[in-house]
């Protein structure tokens, strides 16, 4: 079990006012938001400040925390003392939707709790519709796909306290399905009550990281490097695609970056995506001394004709 | 094992394929009517139909409105601040996107 510095996390120091702690939670959640800042790191980042957020805001929790503090002598990397997270009470006016990740650290203190399932609109008939997010692969974009998968939900035992119960389910991808869109999964949320109708279960899309491709909507992108004398005489390469491979003909004179567009190469759908190739134009590492020369006789050649620094030339 | 006995769920892709009423994306987002009433008077929504009972939200919307309540709850931002937020979202990413369909056209050497 790790000690987490929840003062280090917002940067704050130990005896910072309520509003010193709001302000500085608002500052950083805005810098890493997940859906405003895009960088891979950010999530976890965000939830690692909300967490802080959570416990310092509240100042029950925050004086359990600061307690179980003092008591952690030695900083944050030794064992912790026994019992240190035991007799702890708390009133339960639980923030954010019951379903946020916490540490385990902050789990050991502060416990699994239902908490603030959202509240339902009045009279609302049926039961809640339930949100996951899933990754798949950008090939099951392609192909459509038959997955299982696995789904963590919380689950209130006979003494009112939360754990996590597992369900598999085989869904079925559709083609042509992009990042960010939902799948709904008719009757999978929860049960319904008093025999009504089950809620539905809402699956939102995510990619694995591709190892060559990027995705921007229904667009995929390949960086594919090219050898000089390619980009310069023109060649024809071989290209994987997500589902298959095609020979791509590179123009002679191309700059490095250059675009190639595959039409319809991108993610299907009605009207499919595009493929775009970004030349970039790799050198040799290591040159061999006839290799060297073979360099130099182009620089010889071009002497007179290429400048690229032309417009920036120094007198 | 559990769930080898699971037949394979179908399902639709909302941004494509549902429609939704007020009351079925209250239910999808786990929002309040009046919140979505109030996205739809900032702009934020744009549902065909004349009257609250009559509205039809395209798919889109529910992704739209999530974003909206994380917003206002992970930043403790009001609806004015969040649907501000989500225009200019959205302008960054139609300016992305220009970015990327126009940059760096080969140089004649």
């Amino acid at each position: 079990m790790e000690f987490k510095d929840y003062y280090q996390t917002l940067g704050v120091s130990r005896d910072a006012s309520a509003d010193d702690i709001k302000h500085a939670y608002r500052k950083l959640a805005r810098k890493y938001h997940p859906d405003l800042n895009k960088e891979a790191d950010a999530e976890a980042k965000f939830k690692a400040l909300g967490e802080a957020y959570e416990v310092l805001k509240d100042p029950e929790k925050r004086a359990a925390y600061d307690d179980v503090g003092k008591r952690w002598q030695g900083g944050a990397d030794r064992p912790p003392p026994p019992d240190w997270n035991a007799g702890y009470e708390f009133s339960g006016a639980d923030s954010g939707d019951g379903f946020a990740e916490h540490s385990d650290f902050f789990e050991a203190l502060f416990g699994r709790r239902a908490g603030g399932a959202r509240a339902r609109a009045q009279g609302m008939p049926r039961a809640q519709d339930h949100h996951a997010k899933v990754l798949i692969d950008l090939l099951d974009a392609y192909r459509g796909a038959q997955r299982s998968i696995r789904l963590h939900v919380p689950t209130l035992d006979a003494q009112g306290r939360l754990s996590m119960a597992e369900r598999t389910l085989d869904v079925a991808i559709p083609v042509g399905v992009r990042e960010g869109q939902h799948l709904r999964l008719a009757g999978q949320g929860s049960p319904g009550f008093d025999g009504g109708p089950a809620g539905d279960l809402y699956l939102e899309i995510g990619f694995h990281p591709h190892p060559l491709f990027r995705v921007d909507g229904r667009d995929v992108y390949l960086d594919l490097p090219v050898a000089p004398w390619e980009a310069a005489l023109g060649a024809s390469v071989d290209v994987p695609l997500p589902d298959g491979s095609v020979t791509l003909s590179i123009p002679a004179g191309s700059a490095d970056a250059r675009k190639l567009r595959l039409k319809g190469k991108g993610i299907p759908s009605k009207t499919p995506g595009d493929l775009y190739a970004v030349l970039r134009i790799a050198l040799p590492r290591e040159a061999s001394a006839a290799q060297r020369q073979a360099w130099q006789a182009l620089a010889q050649a071009y002497q007179a004709d290429f400048r690229p620094r032309a417009a920036m030339e120094v007198k | 094992m559990k769930g080898s006995t699971l037949s394979v769920l179908h399902c639709q892709v909302v941004e494509e394929e549902v429609e939704l009423s007020l009351g079925e994306l209250c239910q999808a987002c786990g929002a309040e009517s009046d919140l979505v009433r109030q996205l739809v008077a900032h702009g934020v929504l744009e549902p065909l139909g004349d009257s609250p009972q009559g509205w039809v939200f395209v798919g889109t919307s529910l992704q739209r409105t999530r974003q909206a309540m994380r917003l206002m709850h992970d930043l403790e931002v009001n609806l004015p601040g969040a649907a501000l937020a989500l225009e200019l979202m959205e302008q960054i990413r139609q300016l992305q996107q220009q970015l990327l369909t126009t940059a760096r056209r080969p140089r004649s050497g």
